[in-house]
């Protein structure tokens, strides 16, 4: 049974630095997959190959079978998976309602629609409401972006991704600036959608990673330099010189 | 998007003096001011559909004023060849039903093309691409001597409108004032569409638009030709006008004045874009009759402005 994302030798380089060097990485269907490594290790640059926004020098990505290692980001998205961003990108001056809303529209793909009024379509209101209900921003879906909080953004970013219908979600540090009860939210909600999507993590919030992860890839200098089981992650001396530390 | 009590007053208010035009022209004795009424309607619908473009979608196009060109030449070049052709085809030629639809297809349809190549570059390169383009259609004008090149080329008589004599420029007015509202309207359906949201989303985030789906393209072009189809109306209108074509029209300084009406009402505001064309059109007028420098004088208007209005004269005008 192969797995749900294959991403054998994947290279990439910056000019003379080498952000990827030759990434093997499978996830599971129905796994969580946490990459996790030093600030500069090639998790973001890893990414943003397998979302297609970056073109790799060499390797493969499969999904479900499939070759996309040529395709773009938005036919990725329509083969079933989705990134969210380490920084939030969302449309600031929408409220979080037509954030969701609209990605609802363009996977629903009627797009070329020029007359009817989109903002009382109850076809895409309907399921974004039920979206943010579920990432438990429901009472806050007539917010602008731009006044939500640094937190309540991540979760709008996250019900973005989701709202795609992904099988995939490639999550870069959803965590990224939450406080400890906001982590753990989030945490609860990332552990409730193991059910319908796998999901590969980025996140340098430890307690979350041994808590939702299946299995952990160490990146280090773009290489991997362990993977395996959390519990032999937490016992692995390298991944302890290089990274866990103090942890 | 829905307009503010405020917004709607404004609106109400600007419309109601403009249709009221004619008449006050009339008491104060200057018939002159329907022309420039007609000429402002008529850059308003210019500047609104550039506004589609670079206030909307985020596409700032150097080269709007070829399709106002080429809807004018549209125009003047199939009037020009009516008396060449047999029935019924000489007079079709110089019906407004006929000749005004195609007005708006033909820089529609080299849109589609020329936008397909420009919308592979972005930023400054955008800019430069579509200028390049636009200038290619301004020296073609100039030298084709057969439509007058440089001289520009006559419209012997308006196009026909049922029921409007073609000399009446009170009538004339009002086909200008009736064809920016219907223009208006338009791109405020077409603003609150789910095309229009997902015009908004490209220029907001294009990157968060693609990481949901979003094959950007094809929604850029259908936003470059639209907005090149209603220029060219505004082309047909202009010609129509002044019973005039000139390759002036096409020239890279007009797609600059396009541009600076389109801030100077308020970027991606889509009423303003008529608040800015008025503004330029009145100024150029005063200014003109002053000094032959006027240019000299409106730089610094236009950057005071912008500084001071951050959100140009509709934002100034109808508050947030
Ligand atoms: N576009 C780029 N051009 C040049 N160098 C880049 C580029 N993007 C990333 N890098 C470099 O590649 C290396 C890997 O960066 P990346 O962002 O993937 O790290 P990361 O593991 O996500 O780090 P963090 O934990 O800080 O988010 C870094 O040294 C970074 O400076
Ligand atoms: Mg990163």
């Amino acid at each position: 049974m192969s797995a749900l994302l294959e991403v054998r030798g994947l290279a990439k380089r910056f000019g003379g630095l080498v952000a990827t060097d030759g990434l093997n990485l499978d996830v599971a269907s129905g796994e969580i997959h946490a990459l996790i490594g030093p600030n500069g290790a090639g998790k973001t640059t890893a990414i943003g190959q397998i979302a297609g926004e970056i073109r790799p020098d060499a390797g493969t990505i499969h999904l479900a079978g499939q070759d996309i290692t040529r395709l773009g980001v938005p036919a990725r998205v329509r083969a079933g998976m989705t990134r969210s961003f380490q920084i939030t990108q969302v449309l600031m001056n929408a409220s979080a309602l037509a954030n969701v809303a609209l990605v609802e529209q363009v996977r629903q793909g009627h797009s070329f629609r020029l007359w009817r009024p989109a903002a009382r379509d109850e076809r895409l209101l309907a399921p974004a409401r039920a979206m943010l209900e579920r990432v438990g921003l429901g009472a806050r879906a007539d917010v602008a972006a731009e006044d939500l909080s640094h937190g309540e953004r991540r979760q709008l970013e996250l019900a973005m991704a989701l709202a795609t219908n992904p099988r995939l979600l490639l999550l870069d540090e959803p965590m990224a600036g939450l406080g400890t009860t906001e982590s753990a939210a989030m945490t609860v909600l990332l552990a409730a959608l193991k059910q319908e999507v796998s999901i590969l993590l980025v996140e340098h919030d430890m307690d979350a990673v041994f808590a939702l992860a299946d299995r952990i890839t160490v990146l280090e200098g773009g290489r991997v330099i362990a993977h395996g089981t959390p519990a032999a992650i937490r016992a692995d001396a390298a991944v302890r010189d290089a990274y866990l530390g103090a942890a | 998007m829905r307009e503010s009590p405020r917004q709607i007053f404004v609106l109400v208010a600007s419309f109601a003096l403009l249709a009221a035009l004619p008449w006050i022209a009339g008491a104060v004795g200057r018939p002159d001011l329907v022309t420039l009424g007609s000429q402002a309607c008529v850059m308003a619908i210019a500047a609104a559909s550039l506004d589609l473009l670079m206030g909307r979608t985020g596409l700032p196009s150097f080269g709007h004023a070829a399709w106002l060109g080429l809807g004018a030449y549209t125009v003047g070049i199939l009037a020009f060849h009516a008396r060449d052709l047999g029935p019924p085809w000489d007079q079709w030629a110089v019906q407004a039903w006929a000749v005004w639809p195609l007005a708006v297809l033909v820089p529609a349809a080299l849109a589609a093309v020329i936008g397909a190549l420009c919308l592979r570059t972005s930023g400054i390169s955008f800019i430069m691409i579509t200028l390049a383009f636009a200038q290619m259609f301004f020296f073609l004008f100039v030298a084709l001597k057969t439509y007058g090149g440089d001289d520009g080329l006559t419209l012997r008589r308006r196009s026909t409108i049922p029921g409007i004599a073609p000399r009446d420029d009170v009538a004339f007015f009002y086909v200008c004032l009736t064809a920016l509202v219907l223009v208006l309207l338009l791109l405020r359906r077409v603003a609150a569409s789910r095309f229009g949201t997902v015009l908004d989303g490209i220029r907001q985030n294009e990157r968060r638009m693609m990481a949901i789906g979003l094959s950007p393209f094809p929604y850029k072009l259908a936003a470059f030709v639209l907005s090149a189809g209603i220029a060219g109306l505004a082309g047909a209108l202009h010609v129509n006008l002044f019973r005039f074509a000139s390759p002036d029209l096409l020239h890279w300084t007009m797609s600059g004045e396009l541009m600076v009406m389109v801030v100077l009402g308020g970027l991606g505001s889509l009423w303003g874009a008529m608040f800015g064309a008025a503004a330029m059109v009145v100024l150029h007028a005063v200014l003109a009759q002053w000094t032959e420098h006027w240019q000299i004088v409106l730089g610094p208007i236009l950057v005071a402005v912008v500084l001071l209005a951050r959100r140009g004269l509709w934002g100034a005008l109808g508050g947030k």
